[in-house]
């Protein structure tokens, strides 16, 4: 199978064999369906991407194989044995590790006790610390990484992080390593050294599964790749026998349902000006505009840094150079209140830690950005909070017990409801959206739609970041497509498809 | 296949623990050392054999407080009650041993045992109850303190009435070195070995640089906690016999309102308050500096009313240092989460 | 299903049918009565009269106290903040300055420390238990060297009779009326205002807060500066009611007033309290001392009762808190697993 693999009986039975058999796996949360009977083969000493687009279950198909969810109905077969779901410690007994995006080392313990977190190996006196370290440096050594097994985790870069939690996955016998988009936050060469390590696992017969976006690097290193959509598994296939079209074909080729339509609206004079924005390490050179009545959609990649020029141009992360002028002004940056003040509103992309106040009230939630408005001589004035939260709860027909219960009280729509109808409150001239419809049903989805262009046919200019193409095309008047943090294409709704917008932002195609 | 990878620019990061960690604790031993070296020159009483066993004499009780607390707050916790747990300890061990005869090591036992106790109803409610220990510890604090008042009703131990052979304790050396504070070496030499060389002790600070995170990888949160302050606790009940010892006079005021000098001790040798870095060794380096540094002071004729000063300045010193060398090399991430951990454990 | 300290506190707070500072109002007022009853000198004008000034101080402290925990901070420096206060009244008075201007110093004082203590802990970013354990020292060590063994006590009689006399013969001592005043402005602060609305945001989501265009910095500070004010002000009270200024004024004072804030309710882990809950802690504190006072119950039984009630405060809630939480859990399953989406 791979080229300068071994070949006796022993090697043999590394290779090749079905390890992870799924078949009709179900799963819904809430209204939500999440994997719609989807199948899964994986075999042992196989590199094997899981792809598709947000939402298409790929995610809950992994977490599922790690233990943290379990499924409402289908099969899992590890080695031709009943997979015990439900539970991450089994799972990892079961020879499965997973890696997620942000691992989390302890940051005061050094690597090699990272390794062994827990399990530390002892002799007749105690903790064997220089066993202990000579073993984590051979397992470095087999991965071929230049690691320092004494450091402490503090500081260290997530490439290493996953290379360290790649060693403990070795350590403790794995036999399947689960990776959620390991290498979104990666430079080049960390995903180079990050394919290495793969091939070294390759070599011990250890199966790697990982989810991710970057076609390039997937048809770079993978053996077999499963797409999926809208929680199914739409093809399967060996990356020798398919190409990158093909597999974005597969990713987004669904009928387009007319779900989305954005209302016609005249489009005014520029009123958000981005121009030339840099944050070292983050994102360069973005500019870009957005002119009353239209929607501008920044399409890319998750990781392309899209919701860091957001926060940079709202104001709560610095940025190094460049200008941001609202209505001809310039904002000055890492000053939210001012950018506030001026018209500008930022919907986050995590609303329950970033957009809502979970333990406060849905009233509190919703008046929080109005106090101002809402005061007279600095006392907020109850009545007046009061009929703020019922006029914007029936004008976006939030559904809450009553204003005074706790917003995680709420279902996942009507809590992005409450953060949209907070900043619809202050009639801001630009609005910001980070993910509006993320996790959130068909109906509610359609609803934030209407609403959205009702606000860019009122006057406002919008800027939605979304990573869900239909969203995108139904809803843009133009597209910006960002990937690796950078500007790489500017698309008009005419000339836009969902093949288009993700080669842009897969690094395929050429310059804007 | 097997060619080596080549290095990426953040392998290249050198900073080690043992680096960081041995170079605070030669950091104060290096600050011990300058402040003694410079005392004595101004005055060479400081470092006579006098000078030197009585200090040793005088940080035996808050050297055994600083290694007794250093497990708790390694964990991300606090123990307030220390103070009175001692004074308590103290007086009621005088109480039991007065007239029964007993002597020494008899003393120390019913001693550990009385802040073993303390030390275990902290620990059942913290860890057992996840109850913030800020708050449980104040309460025990004041409990304690109470009993203590309560239970004393103005009685005093004087030095006629309690067993000689535990005052006369406060006077016998081993090579020079009081056998009170080597009674402290030994219980830090079993501190060293419990948190360095044990998995039980590893995972404190394990618990204390990600508690949730210690939950999930399966690390026995309850039994390792409520351990830490039984630890604490015992070793306040030991600090407590050593006053009878070294002040042979103890009423109900016995070391009032001491905790915070403890706290201090502990975070100036490294310990953060945080929790998961830290050192026993460091801790009591800490000890003995701020006690070195209160001789010195004497020595050098600054009016004693500096001291106070000069030990807040210190403690902020030690914390700036401290955040300055993690800021350096923390990621974003790690400072976002930072911020977001609980102020208080 | 193991349950996870933080988590478990912020769900169990939304189930928790009573919230802690009502049940100290309850038991407030469960004391007067059964107080008055066991002895009927309890509510008379004079055990109220020697029991307020006790707490005055105490009360006083506890309302910028309450914003700054439920902020997500704390500061244990107050008590040398009004230790220290209190020492540079006394000695700029004795220097020859004004009355009025020396107990301005006072206050201006306490101020500065608070504006030290903020910008330690939001503009460098040094935890707030270690820095105010630091500062603790710190300012108290200043006090002292400042005023050695000495003490100040030629006060003008008429301020030290504001200090400590009452109002004619009613029990309600002269400092009480501005004290009451500060207790409704700080209530109506934290309750009513946009600066009190802001600071519950910071404690229970900095980052939502930051989000929410809020300065977070800069409230911190402030925040701190009013702890520092406040203690200034209790510094100079303090002193005129014991017509001494010395070093050693109002030692240990800071557990109290930290002891009363948790008792009124206000959760340590931020985002939650009470300014009445606070208020009525302080008086219950100060009646159950007046009441064990009165039966010649010993103060060590009193001091045992605080510590116990402490403990309580946290543990009562978290035990209601859960019994509901699994009640509830069993009916809301699908629901919570959602949220991990």
């Amino acid at each position: 199978m791979e080229a300068g693999s071994p070949v006796d009986d022993q090697a043999k039975a590394l290779f090749g064999r079905t390890i992870f058999e799924i078949r009709g796996a179900y799963k819904h949360f809430g209204g939500a369906i999440a994997l719609n009977y989807a199948d899964f083969t994986l075999k042992s000493g196989e590199i094997h991407a899981l792809l598709g687009e947000n939402g298409a279950g790929k995610s809950t198909l992994l977490k599922v194989l790690a233990g943290v969810h379990t499924l409402e109905a289908g099969t899992i077969a590890l080695d031709g044995k009943t997979f015990i779901q439900g539970s991450p410690r089994m799972a990892m007994l079961q020879g499965v590790t997973v890696i997620y995006q942000e691992p989390s080392l302890f940051p005061d313990l050094t690597l090699t006790e990272n390794v062994y977190i827990g399990r530390q190996l002892r002799s007749k006196t105690g903790i064997n610390w220089a066993e202990m370290k000579s073993q984590t440096k051979s397992l470095f050594e087999e991965l071929g990484v230049n690691l320092e097994p004494s450091r402490l985790a503090r500081g260290l870069s997530i490439a290493d992080q996953q290379v360290v939690e790649i060693a403990k996955a070795l350590s403790l016998d794995a036999r399947i390593i689960l990776m959620d988009e390991p290498t979104a936050a990666l430079t080049k060469s960390e995903v180079n050294r990050l394919m290495l390590v793969m091939r070294r696992l390759q070599e011990k017969g250890k199966s790697v599964v990982f989810v991710s976006h970057r076609l390039d690097e997937v048809f770079a290193i993978c053996d077999q790749i499963t797409v999926m959509r809208d929680g199914a598994t739409v093809a399967q296939a060996k990356v020798s026998d398919t190409s990158i079209n093909e597999v974005i074909k597969w990713m987004v080729g669904r009928e387009l349902k007319d779900l989305f339509p954005k209302m016609e609206s005249t489009i005014g004079e520029v009123v958000l000006e981005v121009e030339g924005l840099s944050s070292t390490s983050e994102f360069a050179d973005i500019t870009l505009n957005v002119r009353r009545g239209e929607i501008v959609a920044l399409a890319g990649l998750v990781g392309s840094g899209r919701s860091e020029v957001a926060r940079a141009i709202f104001g709560i992360d610095p940025y190094d150079s460049g200008t941001v002028k609202l209505k001809g002004k310039i904002l000055p940056g890492g000053k939210p209140a001012v950018s506030v003040e001026s018209g500008l509103a930022l919907v986050p992309e995590d609303r329950r830690q970033q957009g809502l106040f979970m333990t406060a009230s849905v009233s509190r939630n919703i008046a929080m950005e109005m106090l101002n408005k809402l005061a007279r001589s600095g006392l907020i004035s109850q009545r007046s909070e009061h009929s703020l939260t019922q006029e914007w709860g029936k004008k976006l027909q939030i559904k809450y017990p009553n204003p005074k219960a706790p917003v995680d009280q709420l279902s996942g729509g009507n809590q992005q409801k409450t953060v949209l109808a907070k900043w619809f409150a202050t009639n801001p001239d630009v609005l910001i959206v980070d993910e509006p419809t993320r996790g959130i049903d068909v109906q509610t989805k359609a609803e934030f739609h209407r609403q959205l262009s009702q606000a860019a046919a009122s006057g406002k200019a919008i800027l939605m970041i979304s990573s869900e193409l239909p969203e995108v095309l139904g809803m843009a008047d133009r597209i910006y497509v960002m990937h690796e943090g950078r500007l790489v294409k500017e698309l008009s709704r005419q000339e836009a498809t969902q093949e288009l917008i993700m080669t842009s932002a897969t690094g395929q195609g050429g310059g804007a | 296949m097997s060619q080596k990878i080549p290095s990426l620019q953040s392998d290249n990061f050198k900073l080690k623990s043992k680096e960081l960690v041995r170079s605070r604790e030669s950091g104060i031993l290096l600050v011990l050392i300058l402040v003694s070296v410079a005392t004595t020159l101004i005055n060479p009483r400081f470092i006579s054999g006098y000078g030197l066993s009585d200090l040793l004499l005088n940080t035996a009780m808050i050297g055994c407080l600083a290694v007794g607390l250093t497990p708790v707050v390694i964990a991300r916790h606090i123990d307030l009650s220390i103070a009175s747990a001692t004074g308590f300890s103290a007086f009621l061990t005088a109480h039991i041993i007065v007239g029964q005869g007993w002597g020494v090591i008899p003393a120390f036992f019913v001693g550990a045992c009385v802040g073993a106790v303390i030390g275990a109803v902290n620990g059942v409610l913290i860890a057992g109850l996840r109850l913030p220990s800020l708050v449980v510890t104040l309460g025990t604090l004041y409990i304690i303190r109470g009993i203590d008042y309560q239970f004393a009703n103005n009685k005093q131990f004087t030095a006629e009435k309690l067993p000689t052979e535990l005052v006369d304790l406060a006077q016998d050396k081993i090579f020079g070195v009081p056998i009170l504070f080597c009674l402290v070496l030994l219980l830090a030499l079993f501190g060293v070995w419990w948190m360095k060389f044990t998995r039980f002790g590893r995972d404190l600070y394990t618990i204390g640089s990600n508690p949730q995170a210690a939950e999930i990888v399966g690390i026995k949160v309850f039994s390792r906690t409520l351990f830490a302050f039984v630890w604490c606790g015992t070793l306040a009940g030991i600090a407590g016999v050593m006053y009878l010892s070294i002040y042979a006079i103890v009423d109900s005021s016995a070391f009032l309102n001491q905790e915070l000098i403890v706290v201090t001790a502990v975070v100036i040798g490294g310990v953060n308050i945080f929790g998961g870095v830290g050192t026993i060794v460091g801790a009591l380096l800490g000890a003995v500096l701020l006690r070195v540094l209160i001789g010195a002071l004497v020595a050098l004729g600054v009016a004693q009313f500096w001291q106070q000063a000069i030990n807040g300045l210190l403690l902020l010193i030690a914390i700036g240092i401290d955040r300055f060398l993690s800021r350096r090399s923390e990621t974003k991430i790690e400072r976002i989460r930072a911020e977001k951990k609980v102020q208080t454990p | 299903m193991r349950f996870n300290l933080a988590k478990l506190t912020s769900q169990e707070r939304r189930f928790r049918p009573l919230t802690w500072d009502v049940i100290i109002i309850v038991l407030l007022v469960v004391l007067l009565i059964t107080g008055s009853l066991i002895n009927p000198a309890f509510l008379t004008a004079f055990n109220f009269s020697l029991m307020l000034p006790n707490i005055g101080e105490i009360l006083l402290i506890a309302m910028p106290m309450t914003l700054l925990i439920i902020a997500g901070e704390i500061d244990l420096s107050v008590a040398s903040i009004v230790g220290l206060s209190g020492v540079i009244f006394g000695l700029t008075y004795q220097n020859g300055l004004n009355v009025w201007i020396a107990a301005l110093l006072g206050v201006i004082v306490g101020v500065l420390c608070g504006a030290v203590n903020g910008i330690l802990v939001a503009r460098i970013g040094l935890g707030s238990l270690a820095v105010t354990i630091a500062t603790l020292a710190l300012y108290r060590g200043f006090a002292t060297a400042a005023m050695g063994n000495k003490s100040v006590t030629d006060f003008p009689e008429s301020w030290t009779n504001f200090g400590y006399s009452t109002i004619g013969d009613t029990f309600l001592p002269q400092t009480y009326p501005i004290i009451i005043l500060f207790v409704l402005i700080f209530g109506v602060l934290t309750h009513l205002s946009i600066f009190g609305r802001r600071t519950f945001a910071i404690g229970q989501n900095v980052e939502a807060a930051r989000f929410a265009a809020i300065s977070v910095l800069n409230h911190k500070i402030v925040l701190f500066m009013l702890t520092g004010a406040m203690s200034g002000v209790a510094g100079v009270i303090y002193v005129l009611r014991i017509s001494t200024a010395q070093y050693d004024n109002a030692m240990g004072l800071e557990l109290s007033v930290i002891a009363t804030a948790l008792l009124g309710g206000v959760s340590i882990f931020g985002g939650v309290g009470t300014i009445w809950g606070v208020a009525a802690a302080a008086v219950l504190f100060g009646s159950l001392e007046a009441l064990f006072n009165l039966q010649a119950i010993s103060p060590n039984i009193f001091t045992i009762v605080t510590g116990s009630l402490l403990i309580g405060s946290v543990m009562i809630p978290l035990l209601l808190g859960r019994i509901n939480f699994m009640r509830i859990e069993r009916a809301r399953m699908s629901k919570s697993e959602e949220g991990q989406l």
